[in-house]
């Protein structure tokens, strides 16, 4: 599983193409996030718990 | 063998590897078979020898692979041996190039060539304007590595290249030292090799960054002077190596700086040993300006370096008042370091007519 945030899509893309793995789950998380404040970061998290949970149950 | 693009004529296969993404931006040497065979030839090895995988791609780096981006750089034959050494060395593990390429940090693969080669595999410049324009195997041997980085590791900006906005040494980044007036032993003498070895060391830097000094004859302290202005430019709060710390980094001395230094009697363990000891800080200035790179060091001090050896130490340039330092990334498994390969002169033919292939 991989977080991914959105300027960086294409590099996982490119990554995972790479490894011979192009159907690693991925995440996509708003970018930026470092930064961006306690506040903001917890949000994020809440907000892409289940998706995260939802990839594990899929792969 | 590598795949062979069709194109009418050189003009418009010249816009077809522009356009296939396989250029650095600027016009290249078209690599047509007779131009790659030669620079193959003149190499002494097999086309299909294999140097190593090169990331983030993992794209195979063969000597036929690697003479296409020379002759796309517009390599001389005699730079080859340099260029396939550059290639080996970013190759080595401790180098971490696919983590290099792929960070959003500027840095770019600096080039120093020590040895004899430095005037058979050239010249390469180590004098003034040593890294700018108008030495031809400078430009060339540096570019013939970005090319192989773009072509067979797969660089691409934005997609596998994420440098917010990387710096002009990645077009090419290559300088010799000056031996012959430095008054330190050459850099890889010290490094371990033999003298009359040719050796190339790569180091993943930022660009140079100028340091002004205007010595004094008659001040007792010019060398500590000098020491810590090169201290504060290489490792100030703005740097990797003062917040991620741990790096490697460069200081390229100008032959004015370099007697200071040498009058003063300090060599190059004295000079790295005095700038390892320089560029220690209070924690709570790292605080200050990175609290959470901070955070994980408990001591009230810290250190910007492992060790003094993390620091090469060359001289090169004009005399004057300026000498170089170069930061560095700081990350990836090893943590930027440098590495150093042997350039194998004795397989290069020499092939009359073949010199400007």
């Amino acid at each position: 599983m991989a977080l991914v945030t959105e300027d960086f899509w294409p590099q996982g893309n490119f990554t995972a193409d790479s490894l011979g793995m192009p159907l690693i789950p991925r995440v996509k998380l708003p970018h930026p996030l470092a930064g961006t404040g306690q506040e903001n970061l917890h949000a994020v998290a809440k907000a892409i718990a289940p998706l995260i949970v939802e990839q594990l149950k899929n792969d | 063998m590598t795949e062979l693009m069709q194109a009418n004529d050189e003009s418009s296969a010249l816009e077809a590897m522009h356009s296939a993404g396989m250029t650095d931006g600027l016009p290249v040497v078209i690599p047509t078979p007779d131009r790659v065979a030669s620079m193959v030839l003149a190499s002494g090895q097999d086309a299909d020898m294999q140097l190593g995988v090169m990331g983030p791609a993992g794209g195979g780096a063969t000597i036929e692979k690697v003479a296409i981006a020379a002759v796309m750089a517009g390599c001389l034959t005699e730079h080859l041996p340099v260029v396939i050494a550059a290639v080996q060395a970013v190759l080595q593990d401790e180098f971490d190039l696919a983590q290099m390429q792929s960070t959003t940090h500027c840095t770019a693969p600096l080039i120093i060539v020590n040895g004899p080669g430095r005037l058979s595999c050239g010249p390469i410049a180590s004098g003034f304007g040593a890294l700018g324009p108008g030495h031809r195997a400078n430009a060339s041997i540096g570019r013939a590595l970005r090319l192989c980085m773009i072509n067979i590791g797969g660089a691409k900006a934005g997609e596998s290249d994420m440098a917010l906005l990387g710096h002009p040494g990645k077009f090419t980044y290559c300088l010799a030292e000056d031996e012959e007036h430095s008054p330190f032993a050459p850099m890889h003498q010290d490094l371990g090799y033999d003298i009359e070895e040719t050796v190339v060391t790569v180091i993943g830097a930022e660009a140079p960054h100028s340091v002004i000094y205007s010595g004094d004859a008659d001040d007792p302290q010019d060398a500590a002077k000098l020491l810590e202005v090169l201290a504060i430019g290489l490792a100030n709060m703005a740097t990797n190596n003062a917040v991620l710390t741990g790096g490697g980094a460069v200081v390229v001395l100008n032959p004015e700086h370099a007697k200071i230094l040498a009058d003063a009697g300090l060599d190059r363990a004295a000079i790295l040993q005095r700038l390892f000891e320089l560029t220690e800080y209070p924690t709570e200035r790292l605080s200050y300006f990175a609290a959470g790179f901070a955070s994980r060091i408990k001591d009230e001090t810290y250190r910007c370096f492992h060790s003094p050896q993390d620091i090469l130490l060359l001289m090169a340039g004009g005399s004057g008042l300026y000498s170089m330092v170069m930061p560095s990334w700081c990350a990836g498994a090893h943590q930027n370091r440098y590495v150093s390969q042997r350039v194998e002169l004795d397989l290069y033919c020499d092939i009359p007519g073949l010199g400007d292939a």
